[in-house]
């Protein structure tokens, strides 16, 4: 049987005969909190008998009582008693030597001992006789301080008078009366026997030291148990941000899948987000309502004359890619306009202008902007991947394979494949992925092969593959976040909580 | 996008074959149709005008009528309640107009479906009526220059029909007319011009007038007073802006039809009683004047089996703009197929599925194409006259593929091996991340779009004189892009305020400068902040941190000290790369700072550019800031 240092302690002083408490702690010479707490752990062991008897004891915790001290009635009263007529409270106080409120808390006392009653506001004697029994037990409680009531009634002096009149007498927190227990110690025959196999003490220890280690003694000591479900000031971790990952995971999927990274700036030519992409210069998308302008800086110089003509030739007429055009009047003013970029399919168009040669993969991931009011559902900025495939055998096939291959990468498994319509793709497809849990389709963005308006212009002869996906919503899906301000408008609390594994 | 209820009974009954609730909304879903779902309507119909308004859910009854604006909310028996209808709810598909009304799109349905394949003969007979156009409609100050009309005869109508022709017209001035800019058709009850045959399309000055519709018994008013007064005119006099006459479309009689594209005249209004129809459609460009009629006047005959077609003959009408050139005579509505060519070949290679020139030949049909000719894989389209979207053989492909089904199209991946390659930007701010992470502390992404008072401001600087500033902002704390992630990391501390600390937070991102070497004349460099707020902390720990971070990063830099208004005095260093210039600050935040966001906890932060391939470039997040020795 393990026994705590304390234990050992206590035991080793302790014999078949009973000891009152205060001893024993005498003799351990230990605190009473530890020696107490020891006996208890003991007799929970069956070491040893703890006897409890329980006592009154009254304590006075005020100043000494002057020479010749009465209680305030027994002042009251004489006082009275030497006017001979009814008295004034206030009267009475200057009179007796009290203050006011004295006569106030001491006034019960007197009118139940019925030598004194009211007279409206007066007070007067009655003329029955008048004793004050607590006296003598008052006087001998203060000489002692603190005095059992077994022992205050060996002295003869009337106990129940000092409890009812007491602290009226000397002020209620100058008096206290509590119950208290005496406790006797006395070891079991398990004890004698087990103080007979002989007790070590060993020492207990909170904090492994270097000293400790150096000294050896930690072979010698005992190290004090935790209780291992108390609170602890709570630990922080660093963390990537959910969106942040849900980028990397995205940038991962693309490399392994055989893609170079492309990137743009934010600001944008109108030529370049809008013209080149065979959208025409009246379509909504480019109306100042839905998109930012730029006022500084206001514009970018056209590129190249005979890539302005073609890409002019194409929205007005269809020039030679077999196509009828949108058939309007092209403003190189338009096109000059800057912009903040609606899409990053402006980096992966510019890709393409740059080297139409394919077999070539390109991705871009990056902010992209739209006018937008804030609320749960919009933010003017999000983040999207482009991708663009061009390849002699890339297909309309190709892509949904891609688009799949893409999704499943980042953990969905079904995936639904609509027509959709965009001015620069043709076929053209909207994404849409099944959320399990949700047990619903989520829209994730565009996609289809580039129309030959697009990509002819370029010098581009090969199929050109290319899609534009919403990020923040994937990250809203995997983190499950309803609201798209949280991943922006960052809440720390959220941030700390959300697990970095999924 | 508008959203349509297309009545699920009526569009049923057109399709003719049995198609499940799910079924339907599937086939529509593979067709390209965003659909919301099925819901049932309310419906109140106006008892002055007849028109009727469907409600969704709890709405209350518009205050007034929308075709005759007449006061509806609280007004006792103004409206009559009809039985409630179920509908399919669903986007507009802005570019297949001609599957706006439950007519039109059971007629691509049956195609998809296979139930009736090819194309619809639309039998017309003879030019019916008359319409010359004045020169002064070419005019640069009264100028709306084209139109096209038609005659429709023998239709019978009942409210739903009456309420499908409005809702057509308003959906075909929101996507072909552009708000009526481009296109704005009028229908009119023919039988109300006591048998006229010849009208005219001219101009007249603001005092010139008519009783327009919905100011039935009233006295005429002037063209001035629609304008100012009329619920339709104050919509749409935008449209006429700057003209000295207006456009007016009349019977050689002198009975106005209408004041295109405002609003038509009260007596010539179509009602339940009305069995022939004059349309006509006016705009800014021919092809989209007569693709609106065409689009129209086939959708009307879908809808109304028995009904006919008249032509009309338009004279002094022209292609040019000038007052007084060339003009010829067209014959309108053109219903005429446009000849298209696509190559089985060629589809079949595109779109990655095995495909016959019979296979190509029988999803076109399904499209509701006519095939005219074959030559080898070569096919010629006839397409109908109804599409507007056929610009090329490619859109023929997409077609092809739709009536094929997506969902049928096999998912392969390209064959061609290529090696992926990233960007060293992204590379070296993964591995910077990576740094703070192990330092502790927590990612934040802020909204990259600021203005000088959330920005430059709240750091006590001037604004930035290499800041990318916006034209048409949406709101004033959003007006150019962020030149510094400070203010970010400052506005993240202030929102959490009442979150536990310290607060451990970083951003690693792009801001944006002003730049003569850039092709747009702007750029974006990386950036990298972080900062803490606690109770205690202080300068020791930034600079601790500071020259950590620095020497992972490899920057080789030597410290001088800063003074800038959102540090404290003494407290706050540059680090100074290589070349002598800044590359990065930190320091204790100030006091002022500190107030002015409610913080009462103090703070440290850093700021640093992310170096590139080539180098670190300058910092720059404060402005022309000269650097203190």
């Amino acid at each position: 049987m393990e026994l705590t240092p304390d234990e050992s302690r206590v035991l080793t002083e302790l014999t078949g005969d009973e000891i009152a408490m205060p001893d024993l702690v005498a003799r351990v010479g230990e605190d009473q909190a530890k020696v107490a707490a020891a006996c208890t752990l003991l007799a929970e062991k069956g070491l040893v008998t703890v006897r409890e008897v329980p006592f009154v004891e009254f304590v006075f915790k005020g100043d000494p009582l002057p020479e010749g001290w009465t209680p305030p009635r027994q002042q009251i009263f004489a006082a009275l008693t030497d006017a001979g007529e009814p008295l004034p409270m206030q009267e009475v106080a200057a009179r007796a030597g009290l203050e006011p409120q004295a006569v106030g808390q001491n006034l019960k006392g007197l009118l139940s001992s019925g030598a004194v009653a009211k007279q409206g506001g007066n007070l007067a004697l009655t003329g029955k006789p008048f004793a004050c029994p607590e006296t003598d037990a008052v006087r001998l409680l203060v000489q002692k301080g603190t005095a059992r009531e077994s022992e205050l009634l060996a002295d003869g002096v009337n106990v129940e008078a000092l409890r009812e009149f007491g602290p009226a007498a000397l002020g209620k927190k100058a008096i206290l009366e509590r119950e208290k227990t005496d406790r006797f110690v006395q070891l079991t025959a398990a004890g004698e026997e087990r103080k007979a196999s002989g007790v070590e003490a060993v020492r207990e220890v909170s904090q492994i030291t270097p000293e400790l280690l150096a000294s050896g003694e930690w072979e010698s000591v005992r190290f004090k148990p935790y209780d291992i479900h108390l609170e602890t000031e709570p630990f922080r971790t660093g963390k990537k941000h959910p969106l942040q990952r849900v980028l990397e995971s995205t940038w991962q999927a693309f490399l392994e899948m055989g893609f170079e990274e492309s990137v743009s700036s934010y600001v944008e030519s109108g030529f370049w987000d809008f013209d080149a992409l065979f959208q025409p210069q009246d379509h909504p998308a480019r109306e100042m309502q839905d998109t930012f302008y730029v006022a500084k800086p206001g514009k970018t110089p056209l590129p190249d004359e005979e890539l302005v003509r073609r890409v002019r030739e194409t929205h007005e007429t269809g020039g030679d890619t077999g196509s009828v055009g949108w058939r309007y009047k092209w403003d190189p003013a338009k096109a000059m306009q800057n912009v903040l970029r609606t899409h990053t399919t402006a980096t992966t168009v510019r890709e393409v202008a740059k080297n139409p040669k394919g077999p070539r993969k390109v991705f871009s991931i990056g902010r992209v902007f739209r006018r937008e009011t804030i609320d749960y559902k919009h933010l003017p900025i999000f983040y999207q991947v482009d991708g663009i495939i061009i390849d002699k055998d890339a297909s309309f096939s190709t892509l949904l394979g891609t688009l799949a291959a893409f999704y499943e990468r980042m953990g969905f498994e079904k995936f639904y494949f609509r027509p959709g319509f965009f001015p620069y793709t043709e076929p053209s497809v909207e994404v849409f992925i099944w959320h399990e849990e949700k047990q619903d389709w989520f829209e994730m963005g565009g996609s289809g092969i580039f129309r030959p308006e697009v990509t002819e212009p370029l010098g581009c002869t090969e199929p050109v593959l290319a899609w534009g996906l919403g990020l923040d919503r994937l990250a809203m899906l995997l983190h499950d976040r309803s609201d798209i301000r949280d991943l922006y408008l960052s809440d720390l609390d959220w941030l700390r909580e959300e697990p970095r594994c999924r | 996008m508008p959203v349509i209820g297309i009545p699920t009974a009526e569009l049923r009954r057109r399709i003719g074959e049995e198609v499940e609730g799910d079924k339907l909304l599937e086939v529509l879903g593979d067709m390209g149709c965003d659909v919301e779902g099925l819901a049932t309507l309310r419906r109140v119909q106006c008892v002055r005008c007849g028109f009727v308004m469907e409600l969704a859910g709890k709405e209350d009854t518009p205050p007034t009528c929308g075709n005759c604006t007449t006061p509806l909310r609280d007004v006792d028996g103004a409206t009559r309640e009809m039985s409630p209808i179920e509908v399919v709810r669903m986007e507009l598909l802005a570019v297949r107009p001609d599957m706006f009304d439950p007519a039109g799109l059971a007629r691509a349905i049956r195609g998809v479906l296979g139930i009736e394949t090819g194309p619809i003969e639309y039998a017309s007979h003879d030019v019916v009526a008359k319409l010359t156009v004045d020169p002064s409609v070419r005019r640069e100050k009264s100028l709306r220059p084209h139109i096209a009309c038609a005659v429709i005869e023998n239709v019978t109508l009942d409210d739903d029909s009456i309420k499908l022709l409005m809702k057509l017209q308003e959906n075909l001035h929101w996507a072909l007319g552009r708000n009526r800019k481009h296109a704005s058709i009028g229908v009119y009850d023919l039988d109300s011009l006591g048998g006229e045959t010849e009208f005219e399309y001219t101009t007249e000055p603001p005092d010139y007038r008519f009783v327009p519709l919905g100011a039935t018994g009233s006295e005429p008013w002037t063209l001035e007073r629609i304008l100012d007064e009329h619920a339709k005119g104050r919509a749409y006099a935008n449209l006429l802006q700057g003209f000295d006459r207006y456009p007016i479309l009349r019977s050689k009689s002198g009975q106005v039809l209408s004041m295109p594209p405002i609003i038509n005249s009260e007596e010539t209004k179509v009602h339940g009683k009305s069995r022939r129809f004059f349309i006509d459609v006016t705009g800014s460009g021919a092809r989209i004047v007569q693709k609106t009629l065409a689009i129209l006047v086939t959708s009307i005959l879908e809808y109304h089996k028995d009904a006919k077609l008249g032509l009309v003959e338009i004279h002094g009408a022209t292609d040019a703009g000038e007052v007084d050139g060339p003009t010829t005579t067209l014959v309108t509505p053109d219903l005429s197929p446009q000849i298209a060519r696509v190559d089985s070949e060629h589809t079949a290679k595109l779109l990655g599925i095995p495909m016959t020139t019979d296979d190509l030949d029988e999803l076109l049909r399904k499209m509701r194409h006519g095939i005219s000719k074959r030559n080898g894989t070569e096919i010629e389209v006839q397409v109908p006259a109804y599409r507007n979207d056929i610009l090329h053989e490619r859109d023929l492909m997409e077609d092809a593929a739709i009536a094929f089904g997506y969902r049928n199209i096999p998912r392969a991946l390209v064959p061609t091996l290529t090696v992926g390659k990233e960007l060293h930007s992204t590379r070296v701010t993964s591995d910077l991340r990576d740094v703070l992470v192990g330092m502790g502390y927590l990612e934040i992404f802020t909204i990259a779009l600021t203005s000088t008072e959330q920005g430059d401001e709240l750091l006590g600087l001037d604004p930035h004189p290499r800041a990318v500033v916006l034209d048409n902002p949406i709101s004033a704390d959003q007006t150019q892009l962020r030149t510094s992630l400070l203010p970010g990391l400052l506005q993240t501390f202030a929102r959490n305020r009442h979150n536990a600390l310290p607060q451990r937070v970083f951003e690693l991102g792009e801001v944006s400068f002003l730049s003569d070497e850039a092709e747009t004349g702007a750029h974006e460099r990386h950036y990298v902040a972080f900062g803490t707020i606690a109770p205690k902390v202080g300068f020791a720990e930034i600079r601790a941190e500071a020259e950590a971070f620095a020497r992972e990063v490899r920057v080789e830099f030597r410290l001088e000290r800063a003074e800038v208004p959102f540090l404290v005095p003494g407290r706050a260093a540059f680090l100074v790369g290589k070349d002598g210039g800044p590359v990065g600050i930190f320091g204790e935040v100030h006091p002022r700072t500190l107030a002015r966001l409610g913080l009462q906890n103090p703070a440290v932060m850093f700021e640093m550019v992310v170096p590139t391939e080539t180098g670190t470039p300058p910092y720059l997040a404060l402005g022309q800031l000269p650097l203190q020795k």
